[in-house]
């Protein structure tokens, strides 16, 4: 990763005038300059310049950023804003530490040794005595107060059983013969193989999406795989500017997956396939050439499952045209679709996911701003709260425009966020991952 | 430096949230698009024009600078602080009051963002035309006070043109109104016109009555390529004396267009010298006629190539082409001076080839693109701030083109103002009678020089 003083280059390049403003979600709800990409940029080069220091204020404004990358794509120099505001959390998180609620976050969710440790298994059980359901189990709320949650708040339960687990238990998956802590090779020694990597929002949170993925990536001939010692992704901890923690992440994950033969790697999570195809190759630049050669090696072969399915898989409408039968229980619903900010800005992935919907049988009826941020921004939501459901107010009332019965994506932070923001609009538009569309037909087959 | 009292006496009048002194946020309000810095005493927020009235007031009586600041996306420097004091940010005051379809009027705040205005008006079926380049993010008083245009002034005008009428905060504090709500309206002085692009130093504009339009049932917009400069000229002086008024009539030339084809390959033959992006609008029968009849005169001026885009996608794509050369200029070098000078339309080829012997003369990297239609062309003399020789050329280099396109019967800023950056060259265009009018003005109502000052008038 570049540090602060390394992208100074990239912060001369802005020229402060002022077209992020039009764009930026978090000036879009601060209507003030320090809360646009340009008033971050301008700080970050007064900080170069040894004009502030890292101040309460410079800390304030560089955390208020969601990372989104729509001031990246609309800027007329190319400014790559995002990853100076990266770049200054590192600076921040260097030289203060980092803060209780991202540290506690960090020791205990995200930086584990399993992606399935003993105290989220304990939380999972104790969330029943924690959390009040709410109508139609789409979600929670805190009956008691709790470290950082906030009492409005929907959190979707943890799983009953993390995917993982499910995958560890699964008798559909036979142990790999590699004698690695694994579950797959469903098929084999059918090509090509897949290494599913899960991420944390499916593993605690939305393991369905993982069962789908892993249902859909069999349908498609695939064998898939495992790695039973997969860990996060590390894009959290270096959203919060703990550049350490996601070197380990991402060299641990290495090591996790290039163990077998893999043709792909794939992920149902947007900022999970940004990150293990972008991010990982920066983390681990400076690592030597051995580790530069296997993470390029890594890199090169990680897809969003959206994009597998379709360009790799070539996954086709007219392959699917029996989902467009009657058999598809899908056949009269309306779908609208939200891109994910690190799926679209981050990948340039955009058709792929709309051409799934469509092979699902459902109709397709576009959002006003379908690439507008939902306002999660990793930790950012955990953070700052309100200013996160601010900026999703936007996003849930134009899916509420569309009267869409069903509201899909391809990121499961996006759909607990979207979630959470229609339940306060009090709209019922069900909220799935694209993956989950086209599963749900392999099943009423 | 403002008083501790100042201080407390500002935080009473806006509240405690809205004013800002922390060096963090001082920095965030000490630029514009102009990429210079200068550091304000405060910043502060008000709601509405009687705190704006108090803030003047005290500004006088304890003497502070105060600048008024829409979106800070200026190319001239007019809300700079160049002498510190007090930011008056407008952006909580972004408004749009009122959209009145009966008699085609708007009223906004003046924060209000220009896109913003222009969107909700269409929905209604109504237009607002000005459309600087930085609609999506400008405010409509920066717009004002910059009398901003666009490339639909060729048809449409500036923003002069669709002001009615100001609700105006004068330097010492008393409120004003002026113009009218109606097309009509001779009762005194025309106040709101000099207001209009007096660059925030004789009033802050706190209330905008604009006139609005019915909205072009189409639009139609072509490109078309030239292999001679001149020819693309005689094109733009055929169309206009045909009485065709396009709503568009972009010009672009061979430095810009090669930029462009290196950063985003549009396919054009290495060896076009002049490319023209029109657009005409208005009901759907009469467009169709007139895009035949401006292919036709394009051709007949020897236009190698038009191109007419089929529907809304193409058109757009007609359109990157032009709004990637400002991106792509960069690529030349780190930084551009930008000037937006106006010559009669009939001389805009003489203009060019004047332009590029001095760049040549200063060995400077230039390229020029722009409004065609009006005579308005972006001069952009691409320099490396770093580089003192690059740096003191192009400021020779400047002022030989300032002198040129007076000679020529035009102006040295269409549409950008003249701020800090062309201060020094005021005296080149205007007789010193003329400027000591205005100073006279400013005088007037501004006394004390507390609003906006170091703008304009040199020294």
């Amino acid at each position: 990763m570049k540090t602060l003083k390394q992208l100074s280059q990239e912060i001369n390049k802005c020229v402060l005038c002022g077209t992020c403003r039009s764009v930026c979600p978090t000036f879009g709800v601060v209507q003030r300059e320090p809360a646009s990409a340009r008033g971050k940029v301008a700080l970050c080069d007064a900080y170069l310049n040894k004009e502030i220091g890292i101040s309460e204020g410079f800390i304030k404004h560089m955390n208020e950023c969601v990372q989104c990358m729509a001031c990246y794509a609309a800027c007329p120099n190319d400014v790559n804003v995002p990853d100076i505001i990266l770049a200054a959390r590192a600076e921040i998180a260097k030289e203060k530490g980092m803060p209780f609620v991202k540290s506690f976050i960090l020791e205990n969710i995200l930086d584990s040794e399993r992606l399935m440790p003993a105290a989220m298994k304990f939380a999972s059980r104790l969330q029943g005595l924690l959390f009040k359901g709410v109508p139609e189990e789409s979600g929670l709320h805190r009956r008691f107060p709790l470290p950082l949650i906030d009492e409005r708040r929907l959190v979707p339960p943890l799983a009953e059983r993390f995917f993982m687990d499910v995958v560890a238990d699964s008798s559909a998956f036979s142990t790999a013969p590699t004698g690695h802590p694994t579950k797959g090779w469903v098929g084999q020694t059918t090509r090509p193989r897949v290494g599913f990597f899960a991420g944390c929002l499916i593993n605690y949170m939305l393991p369905n999406i993982g069962e789908a993925s892993l249902k859909v990536l069999e349908k498609a001939g695939a064998s898939v795989v495992v790695p039973l010692d997969q860990l996060c992704c590390g894009m959290p901890a270096l959203g919060m500017g703990d550049v350490e923690t996601a070197k380990v992440l991402a060299l641990k994950n290495l090591e996790a997956f290039e163990k077998y033969e893999l043709d792909y790697i794939t992920t149902a999570c947007a900022t999970c396939s940004d990150g293990l195809k972008r991010r990982f190759k920066e983390l681990l630049s400076y690592e030597g050439e051995d580790v530069q050669r296997r993470v390029d090696k890594f890199s090169s072969k990680v897809r969003d499952i959206t994009e597998l399915l379709v360009n790799d898989f070539g996954f086709r409408i007219s392959d699917f045209g029996f989902y467009k039968s009657q058999i598809s229980n899908l056949k009269s619903q309306i779908v609208t679709y939200h891109d994910p900010c690190h799926l679209r800005r981050g990948q340039g992935i955009a058709d792929e996911p709309r051409e799934l919907i469509e092979m699902s049988g459902a109709k397709l009826k576009e959002m006003s701003h379908p690439c507008r941020c939902c306002g999660l921004g990793g930790s950012f939501n955990i953070t700052n709260y309100d200013f996160s459901m601010e900026i999703n107010r936007s996003k849930a009332e134009d899916i509420k425009n569309t009267g869409a019965d069903i509201v899909a994506t391809a990121c499961p932070g996006c759909m607990i966020q979207i979630k959470d923001g229609l339940h306060q609009l009090g709209a019922d538009t069900k909220v799935v991952h694209v993956v989950e569309l086209l599963a749900d037909n392999i099943d009423s087959r | 430096m403002l008083s501790h009292n100042v201080i407390k006496e500002l935080t009473n009048i806006v509240g405690k949230d809205n004013i800002q002194t922390s060096k963090e946020d001082l920095i965030c309000y000490s630029y514009d698009a102009t990429n210079q810095k200068f550091l304000p005493d405060a910043v502060v927020f008000p709601k509405n024009v009687s705190e704006i009235s108090l803030i003047l007031k005290m500004a006088n009586s304890e003497g502070f600078p105060v600048v008024p600041r829409g979106a800070g996306s200026g190319f001239s420097g007019g809300s700079l602080p160049v002498e510190g004091g007090v930011i008056v940010s407008l952006e909580r005051m972004n408004k749009i009051l009122k959209i009145d379809a009966d008699n085609l009027i708007a009223i906004v705040e003046p924060g209000a963002v220009t896109g913003e205005l222009q969107w909700e008006v269409e929905d209604l079926g109504l237009f607002y035309p000005p459309d600087p380049s930085s609609l999506k993010f400008c405010t409509i008083g920066g717009n004002v006070a910059e009398c901003a245009g666009g490339p639909s002034a060729v048809k449409y005008g500036v923003t002069k043109d669709y002001v009615l009428g100001l609700e105006v905060v004068l330097p010492t504090g008393e409120v004003i109104n002026t113009g009218t709500q109606t097309i009509k309206g001779v009762v005194g002085y025309d106040l709101t016109k000099l207001m209009v692009g007096s660059e925030g130093t004789l009033g802050i504009v706190t209330k905008i009555i604009l006139k609005l339009l019915p909205l072009p049932e189409a639009t139609k917009t072509m490109l078309a390529v030239f292999s001679d400069m001149r020819d693309a000229a005689a094109a733009v002086s055929r169309i206009i004396s045909l009485k065709i008024i396009p709503s568009a009539l972009e010009f672009m030339d061979k430095e810009s267009i090669s930029c462009v084809e290196e950063y985003s390959s549009i396919g054009l033959p290495a060896d076009v010298e002049a490319l023209l992006l029109i657009e005409v609008d208005g009901a759907k029968e009469l467009i169709e006629k007139q895009a035949e009849s401006v292919k036709k005169i394009c051709l007949d001026s020897r236009a190698r190539e038009v191109r007419i885009a089929g529907d809304k996608k193409e058109a757009k794509k007609l359109w990157q082409i032009r709004r990637a050369i400002s991106p792509s200029l960069a690529k030349l070098k780190p930084n551009k001076i930008n000037e937006d000078i106006v010559v009669p339309r009939n001389k805009i080829p003489e203009a060019i080839i004047g332009i590029r012997e001095i760049a040549k003369k200063y060995s400077l990297t230039n390229a020029n693109f722009g409004h065609a239609g009006d005579g308005n062309i972006h001069v952009n003399i691409m320099i490396d701030k770093t580089d003192r020789g690059e740096v003191a050329r192009a400021e020779e280099g400047v002022k030989e083109i300032f002198k040129l396109v007076i000679d020529l019967g035009g102006t040295i800023s269409g549409e950008h103002g003249i701020g800090i950056f062309k201060m020094s060259y005021i005296g080149m265009e205007l007789s010193k009678p003329a400027i000591d009018v205005m100073k006279k003005i400013k005088q007037v109502l501004d006394p004390k020089g507390i609003l906006n000052p170091g703008k304009i008038f040199p020294e």
